[in-house]
């Protein structure tokens, strides 16, 4: 079987699972939601100056993004521990395709949440996306950064205490340069440029994320 | 591509193993090594069964010594083959609630690399005493009994030639104990099998027994 | 460190220091005295990026060994880091005030060594926040590791993304050095006496460190 199919099956359990229980679908959802209604009802589709909207909202829509995963995504691995699964996962399955298809759960629920989020902003906040493909591509790439790299340290935080606090505390430092770049990239998208230099930070961070995340998988995960 | 484990001789061989949390160390210098029969590791609650248990399974490391996997004469196994070379069973052992039983079996099997068919899968668990009805129901709505025969499934599910059972029985009615008998009987003619049981009686003379004392005034 | 190198590195850092306040002449184009600060504010967040590096390195071979010396090394190293990460952001801030008026501008510069200075954070909370002391130095240094392979994002890209307020850096865009005799050689000094004096605290902390591990 190949890697990908390996990992995939992780993935597929992970959702099989969440489809079941939708615990963490509905803590980022309500989260998003709640978000989403303050902002709209804090700013509302007249509040700001034409020239200010662009940046502001692409920072909102990024904050929203980010603290809605940071509710579900480190479910990934805690998860697992709390239900005590984690000792089977660890003794069946090498750490590596374990980080994959979780990564690649989190990833999929990171583009749900987005795919509903955006609309939110477009409805409520009058939000003028601009050139959806750059939008799209964003989303897609600033995600999957996200992914991979609250997945790895959600892997750290898993058998520690304080998890919660914790996973914040480590992630932002990490997380700040995407998010600015994101945030960056967005506000031009919105203004009708292609973010194409903001797109190649996004894809280097991405990838160094992924090399060192692939390479430190089974000192974060096993015994 | 499935390649399938050794059906060669296996010895695991446990070298000087200690393991001390913080304080007194539960055991020292333990070493045994094995090819086929029953291991018997015997000791009060407390003693260190379980951890030396786990520490032979890969699930926890030693504060020094080594586990060994061999096969003799044949190529040295890869990293992964030796994690599935060696089953275990242990009380921690929780699988996925939410999912089903044939559903958990063919996602560590899928997952390992080596997917199997579900006729194959249902009759796993049937050689472990579950029925078909509740073999496709969550197990989250399994009875301990239930849960512990699961476990044996997922001990043998890649056909280990190392069996490492810690307290098999619990929770089991007749019927279980029988099926557990069996399952031991028949790896123990194969390969080896390590087993802590706090009801020795239950088991044919081991070929090997291994007494913990366990670290002075730690008692469960 | 050698007891030689050690006795020799107190006149030598305070040579520098006296040296800071009465050699060189103020640099053009800052407000009074204020362009003194960069004898010690770049040592500091030189010192401070060698003790990140160190770090790193340190947790690589730790992981490679398996030798707690090594881990012991890497949490010095940061605690130290935090240390001269904090003073790199104060007497940068002493500085902007001078120049500026405001003490925090949330320049890219300044903000991407107060998440340097997060990361240190985080780092000795992730230690403190794993109860088993044996998978502690492990799950350090994966992250110190995973930190250190995102770190040229956090340093390097946000800052040349933007214009900053930041002086311009010794690393130029015309690759040469503009400073005159005086100021180059104060600088390049004082870098040496604080990496000298960076190595000495290391050994000292790496020491305590292990110590507290035998109890």
């Amino acid at each position: 079987m190949s890697a990908l199919s390996r990992a995939w099956a992780v993935c597929a359990k992970d959702a099989t699972q969440e489809l079941r229980k939708k615990v963490a679908i509905i803590a980022v959802f309500f989260f998003a939601a709640t978000a989403l209604a303050l902002v709209s009802f804090g700013v509302g589709p007249f509040g700001l100056r034409a020239e200010d909207r662009p940046p502001l909202l692409a920072a909102l829509l990024w904050i929203i993004l980010f603290f809605a995963a940071a509710t579900g995504l480190p479910r990934a691995f805690v998860a697992e521990e709390e239900t005590g699964t984690g000792l089977a996962l660890r003794k069946t399955i090498p750490a590596v395709y374990v980080l994959a298809g979780k990564t690649l759960f989190n990833f999929i629920l990171f583009l749900a949440m987005a795919a509903v989020t955006i609309p939110g902003f477009v409805i409520l906040l009058e939000w003028k996306v601009g050139s959806f493909p750059a939008v799209a591509a964003i989303m897609v790439v600033g995600g999957f950064g996200l992914a991979v790299v609250s997945t790895f340290l959600s892997a750290l935080v898993a058998r520690a205490g304080q998890r919660n606090v914790l996973f914040v505390l480590i992630s932002f430092p990490l997380l700040v340069p995407l998010l600015q770049t994101a945030i960056r990239a967005t506000t031009q998208a919105t203004t009708g440029e292609f973010p194409s230099e903001g797109l190649r930070v996004l894809i280097a961070y991405d990838g160094a994320a992924a090399c060192a995340a692939y390479m430190l998988a089974a000192v974060a995960w096993e015994d | 591509m499935v390649s399938s484990l050794p059906t060669v001789p296996t010895t695991i061989a446990a070298e000087s193993l200690s393991k001390a949390f913080s304080g007194a160390p539960l055991f020292r210098d333990l070493s045994f090594s094995a090819s086929s029969g029953l291991v018997a590791i015997a000791g009060r609650n407390g003693s260190g069964k379980t951890t030396l248990l786990k520490i032979l399974a890969g699930l926890t490391r030693p504060t020094s010594g080594r586990v060994r996997l061999e096969t003799d004469g044949a190529p040295p196994l890869s990293v992964s083959e030796q994690r599935l070379a060696i089953g275990w069973a242990g009380p921690d052992l929780a699988l996925y609630g939410e999912l089903t039983a044939l559903e958990n079996l063919a996602f560590f099997r899928r997952a390992a690399g080596r997917p199997e068919s579900e006729p194959v899968l249902v009759r796993r668990l049937a050689d472990v005493g579950l029925a078909e009805e509740a073999m496709r129901r969550p197990v989250e709505e399994y009875s301990t009994g239930m849960k512990q025969r699961l476990r044996i499934a997922f001990a043998t599910l890649f056909d280990p030639p190392v069996l490492i059972l810690d307290e098999p029985m619990v929770a089991l009615d007749v019927d279980g104990r029988e099926t557990v008998h069996r399952v031991v009987e028949k790896a123990r003619k194969r390969g080896t099998v390590v087993l802590a049981s706090n009801d020795e009686r239950d088991f044919a003379e081991p070929e090997q027994r291994i007494e913990l004392a366990g670290a002075p005034g730690r008692e469960a | 460190m050698t007891r030689a190198l050690k006795l020799l590195l107190l006149p030598y850092m305070g040579a520098v220091i006296v040296a800071a306040f009465l050699w060189p002449a103020p640099a053009a184009g800052f407000i009074g005295e204020s362009s003194r600060i960069v004898f010690f504010h770049v040592p500091c967040a030189w010192a401070a990026t060698l003790a990140f590096i160190v770090g790193a390195v340190s947790s690589a071979l730790f992981l490679w060994k398996r030798d707690r010396r090594y881990d012991d090394v890497a949490v010095a190293s940061i605690r130290i880091g935090l240390l001269f990460g904090v003073l790199t952001l104060v007497t940068g801030s002493l500085f902007a005030n001078i120049m500026w008026g405001t003490w925090w501008n949330w320049d890219p510069r300044e903000s991407s060594y107060l998440l340097l200075v997060f990361l240190y954070g985080a780092y000795l909370f992730l230690r403190a926040a794993v109860e088993d002391p044996e998978r502690r130095p492990r799950i350090a240094a994966a992250y110190a590791l995973f930190a250190g392979v995102l770190m040229p994002f956090l340093t390097i890209v946000a800052p040349r993304v933007t214009a900053s307020l930041h002086p311009q850096t010794v690393i130029n865009r015309e690759g040469k050095i503009l400073m005159d005799t005086p100021t180059r050689v104060v600088f390049f000094n004082g870098l040496a006496a604080f990496s000298g004096l960076f190595f000495w605290m290391l050994s000292i902390a790496a020491r305590a460190e292990r110590l507290s591990r035998r109890e």
